[in-house]
């Protein structure tokens, strides 16, 4: 079985957001809500100064702290690696959001759902026609789009970066692009010391 | 693929529509999500596009909350509150269409008998050119638009001289050693940022492009560079000069190439003019004969041409156009332009070497088409960071002559021209000029209106015959009509996407004023905005997802037109553009002369069936399917298919359209303009004549320092403003998804100042600060960093809203380009590109000023995500 997998590529990360705006998009996020972030990190002195631009995502943990913790098994993992939530079994504890050592949980203010995105206490469209697969109290997260990927797609932000900074694929498969990339590049994964073995990757 | 109960938008039943983007002025090709209950629920780049290849940018992503924006406009609306100003409630009353037209048309006409220069047009459109030029119906050339000089006004003009094209673009499917001064291409804006980027990110990845990037804030394009050169703001000119004096003085250009393909041996006499015999050819210096020929002699072989030297011909000392600038680069030795760009010498000189290294001088290589032509992979890149200068002509010359030095214009790696449009596919923008030079065409925007004295525009725009409108110039006929020669005042604007208030630069208070006084404001927009807030009438204009338009717009390495259609109809009762500009032309009796107008335009002449005929209205429709059909015969439902008719550029009009042709090294036509106007300034004793800048009208560019480096010491630091791709060209920022993205970005949420100089000054991070300039002032706080020059302060875009009806739009404690001046002193007499750095002083405050306290500026949301929870940050 297939294990599905994402490399960040720092090189050609330009920070732009693209990703985190089509992941609104798809999933109609509310206000404040990402499932993906980029941060912007600088370091060295002037004149000799860098700056990276640092995609974030669920790292679908092959040892998930957030299931471990979960004590109504909402949160589970597919049978290709991806972390999943069931909204219906989550009963918005917060253990997740504790548990999770990439802060890459968040769980979802019934305020959220009622202010709206352009925070006048009405719902646009868009939103009426998105938030029905939220429970408002419960916990959320990137689930690298598993809907798209069923259908055979990328996830959203893949399939929008500008920069193909964002590779997905099997991981398990030796041959596919971002086992490839890990190989060639070097790749790590974030925060190793926490024993969580990611399924996300970062290359220089 | 879809399944009812589908959770994620792009899955839900419902249909994908091929169409256009319109989140800024570029035209990526999308795939629009419409769900069977109609609702507007995913876009996406279309793969079928070789330009955007599927990808779009943060903007492009956020199209849906432009759409569902509760603020749209939803119906005409007219203004019961007779008093205007920032943020005061119009009192809007809903009316009809047909009232909303006829007080319209009313109103205008009122004006418009009396003297069609009464009308102040600011129409913005950049997808929709018919719609930008409605005034030359009403036979007016006023302009108010924000969309000349605050954009490129001196680098249009001269990638007309230069590529006789609209745009330039390094071309990133061969460079392999880019240059990016003040610029976003390829990295953060401008030129089709989601597509530029791609393409520029795949060079940096697969091929090991190296990046060099010359700036005072290390932005986007330095982040990824391998190198970060900080410059002093507005010395970027001298900059250039100090690359070129080494390429000159260490034998490092493409000397076949300046001698084959360009005019820098034709020979230049004491009055900048070039020598000519009595036939009016111009003189070259044979070094085989040793003796000067016309340049078209039969004798005459290439690599005989005399590019250096002093010569004599017929009683008249001359020297080669290339010994002219070799001349001048004497000046511009690294070791003396640092202390003007505080770049060390022994960096330049680096540079230089690398840069003429990179570029394979005397390689070639073989296109598809079968020509071999020369391959020069190194190329230098600048925008409006860079050439937004009061010597801006010379200052897009200085860098266009780097990459001229080394032979790379319109060669595989170099630096290309970029047409805005071509209208039909066979036509190429390269026509022959005088003397087997190719034609100069500055005039990309249109030809500038003549010479009057008094003058006839508002905006003085006869006085610049090779520039752009300058739409800063209103505020000197405003402020002092007697000196300038006002015979009238503008009473009645018409604004179309246009928010000049906002994007200006000068006086905020006295253009408000401005706009107060105006009888009689008709704006046509989807949401409010600062300009909004003025207008008596608001026709409201349906958005990109609901309308039909075809364009192609400076699309870089593609050729085509890029199509919109519906993807719903108006969800409010609003109108397309066409639908508002051919009615009103209608009621003012000047439908004929619009539709004539189109036909120039948008090219339908070259195909005499398409022409637009008199008397009759079109719809948007209409005009798109007419756009398509020029291109390339494709009926409309052919685009409604394919979405667009984008191609890879044809490599005949993309490397060395101009074959055969010599290119502009040395600008003559600079110094006939400025002789022309200086003699149509002397007849009409134009009573400013001799402070008029027209040595900023010069064939070569010069180490003149600009202005700014002289305004009083007390102003110790430099300011600029920068935007990213999220805030690319027009508005997002009342947009939730992209104010989500913005204010958590460090380099979004406060003033920059580089730490070492806020210790210097006894600031620290978080001060909140007055920042003032000899022209103005506003608010902020303080961001310390490292990424910025060591005399300069950034402002960000995302700091510049002001008070208005958009309750989306955060403001934060003024504008920067009220800090910027307004006047001729800083302004290009050749292009009318105004000054758009400046010298600011900063003072510490204890506390907000009153008008800050409110809770609701940029900072108040700022600090409230800095205190929420969930960020996403450890990684």
């Amino acid at each position: 079985m297939a294990k599905m997998g994402m490399v960040f590529d720092l090189k050609a990360c330009i920070g732009c957001n693209a990703c985190v705006v089509a992941c609104k998009q798809e999933n109609s996020l509310p206000d404040g809500v990402f499932f993906t972030r980029t941060l912007s990190h600088e370091h060295g002195t002037y004149p000799n100064v860098k700056r990276v631009y640092i995609p974030t995502i669920c790292n679908q943990c092959e040892d998930a702290p957030c299931e471990k913790v979960c004590p109504s098994g909402a949160t589970y993992t597919r049978a290709d690696g991806i972390v999943m939530v069931d909204k219906d079994k989550c009963i918005g504890c917060s253990s997740c959001a504790v548990a999770c050592p990439y802060d890459m949980r968040t769980m979802l203010d019934k305020e959220l759902f009622t202010k709206g995105l352009f925070g006048t206490g009405e719902l646009t469209p868009f939103e009426q026609q998105g938030y029905g697969r939220y429970s408002p109290g419960t916990a959320v997260k990137c689930d690298f789009c598993s809907e798209r990927v069923d259908a055979g797609l990328q996830p959203a932000c893949v399939a929008t970066c500008p920069t193909n900074a964002r590779i997905f694929g099997d991981i398990d498969d030796p041959n596919s692009a971002p086992s490839v990339l890990i190989r060639e590049r070097n790749g790590r994964q974030p925060l190793p010391e926490k024993n969580t073995r990611p399924k996300v990757w970062y290359v220089d | 693929m879809s399944k009812p109960q589908a959770n994620q938008n792009s899955l839900k039943p419902g249909k994908w529509i091929r169409s256009t983007c319109k989140m800024c002025l570029h035209s990526c090709s999308t795939r629009v999500h419409v769900t069977d209950d109609g609702v507007i629920n995913k876009i996406e780049g279309d793969p079928t596009n070789p330009s955007n290849a599927g990808k779009l940018c943060p903007k492009g992503n956020a199209g849906i909350m432009r759409h569902y924006d509760p603020q749209r406009f939803k119906q005409p609306l007219r203004r019961t509150n007779p008093e205007k100003g920032p943020g005061i409630d119009p009192k809007w009353e809903p009316i009809s269409w047909e009232e909303a037209f006829a007080i319209t048309a009313r109103e205008i006409k009122k004006s418009l008998d009396r003297d069609p220069r009464l009308i102040l047009p600011s129409l913005e459109d950049f997808q929709k050119m018919h719609i930008w030029f409605w005034p030359l119906a009403i036979g007016n050339h006023n302009f108010y638009q924000s969309g000349g000089t605050m954009c490129g006004g001196a680098y249009h003009p001269l990638n007309g001289y230069i590529h006789s094209a609209f745009g330039a673009v390094n071309d990133a499917k061969y460079c392999n050693y880019w240059i990016s001064n003040g610029a976003g291409d390829g990295f953060s804006s401008h030129l089709h940022a989601a597509a530029q980027s791609h393409w520029v990110a795949k060079a940096r990845i697969e091929r090991g492009m190296k990046v060099v990037t010359v700036e005072p804030r290390m932005s986007i394009a330095a982040a990824k560079a391998e190198e970060w050169i900080p410059i002093r703001p507005a010395s970027d000119r001298h900059f250039a000069m100090s690359l070129s004096h080494v390429l000159v003085y260490e034998g490092l250009c493409d000397y076949a190439f300046l001698r084959k393909d360009t005019n820098a041996p034709y020979l230049v006499g004491p009055d900048q003019l070039f020598v000519r015999d009595a036939d009016g050819q111009i003189y070259v210096w044979d070094t085989a004969d040793n003796r000067a020929k016309p340049w078209n002699d039969p004798t005459l072989k290439n690599e005989n041409l005399a590019l250096e030297g002093e010569y004599e011909v017929n009683g008249v000392k001359c020297r080669p156009a290339f010994q002219v600038y070799k001349d001048t680069l004497k000046e511009a030795a690294p070791e003396i332009i640092e202390k003007i760009t505080t770049v060390p010498a022994a960096t330049v000189r680096r540079i230089a070497r690398e840069f003429a290294r990179e570029a394979r001088i005397g390689d070639t290589i073989t296109l598809a088409d079968g020509r071999t032509v020369p391959f020069r992979p190194a190329a230098y890149n600048y925008y409006r960071g860079a050439q937004g200068r009061k010597t801006g002509m010379m200052t897009n010359q200085a860098f266009q002559l780097v990459n001229m030095l080394i032979g790379n214009i319109d060669h595989p790696g170099g630096r290309c021209g970029v047409t805005i449009t071509d209208g039909s596919i066979d036509n190429n923008h390269c026509l022959p000029g005088e003397c087997g030079q190719m034609l100069g065409t500055p005039h990309q925007l249109g030809h500038m209106p003549p010479f009057s004295w008094p003058p006839n525009e508002y905006h003085l725009a006869g006085f610049f015959p090779v520039g752009v409108n300058g739409p800063h110039l209103n505020m000197l006929s405003y402020l002092e009509p007697e000196k300038y020669g006002s015979t009238y005042k503008p009473d009645v604007l018409v604004n179309c996407h246009s928010n000049p208030v906002w994007a200006i630069q000068g006086p905020r208070d006295k253009w408000l004023q401005f706009l107060r006084e105006m009888r009689f404001i008709v704006c046509v927009d989807v949401i409010p905005t600062e300009m909004t807030d003025f207008a008596d009438i608001i026709l409201p204009a349906s958005d990109y997802l609901e309308t039909w338009n075809g364009v192609m717009i400076e699309p870089p390495y593609t050729e085509g037109i890029c199509f919109r259609q519906p993807i719903t109809p108006p969800i409010h009762d609003t109108k397309s553009e066409e639908e508002i500009f051919f009615e009103l032309s209608e009621r003012l009796g000047v439908l004929d002369q619009y539709n004539e107008v189109i036909n120039m335009i948008l090219g339908f002449e070259q195909k005499p069936h398409l022409k637009l005929e008199p008397g009759k209205k079109y719809s948007d429709r209409d005009i798109a399917e007419r756009v398509g059909l020029l291109w390339n015969d494709k009926p409309i439902e052919w685009y409604m298919e394919h979405g667009h008719s984008s191609t890879e550029r044809r490599l005949d009009k993309w490397y060395r359209p101009w074959e055969g042709m010599r290119l502009l090294f040395y600008i003559e036509d600079l110094v006939v303009q400025r002789e022309t106007l200086r003699k149509q300034f002397e007849e009409a004793k134009v009573p400013f004549r001799d402070e008029w800048p027209f040595d900023d009208y010069q064939p070569l560019p010069t180490t003149v320092l600009d202005p700014i480096h002289l305004e009083p010491a007390e102003y110790n630091l430099y300011a600029i403003t920068f935007k990213d791709i999220q805030m690319n060209f027009g508005e997002s920022l009342s947009n939730p998804w992209i104010k989500d993205i913005t204010y958590r970005d460090p380099v979004h949420t406060g003033l920059l100042l580089n730490r070492g100089t806020a210790q210097k000054l006894g600031f620290t991070d978080g001060d909140i600060v007055l920042v003032e300039s000899p022209y103005g002032k506003l608010y902020g706080r303080l961001t310390t960093t490292e990424a910025m020059h060591h005399e300069t302060l950034g402002v960000s875009n995302s700091l510049s809203r002001t008070k208005s009806e958009n309750r989306s739009v955060l403001m934060a404690g003024g504008h920067y380009n009220d800090l910027l001046p307004y006047d001729m002193r800083n302004t290009d007499g050749a292009t009318g590109q105004p000054e758009t750095s400046c010298r600011v002083k900063l003072t510490k405050l204890d506390d907000w000023p009153d008008f800050l306290k409110h809770g609701q500026t940029v900072y108040d949301l700022v600090d409230s995500i800095r205190n929420a929870k969930g960020k996403g940050g450890t990684h």
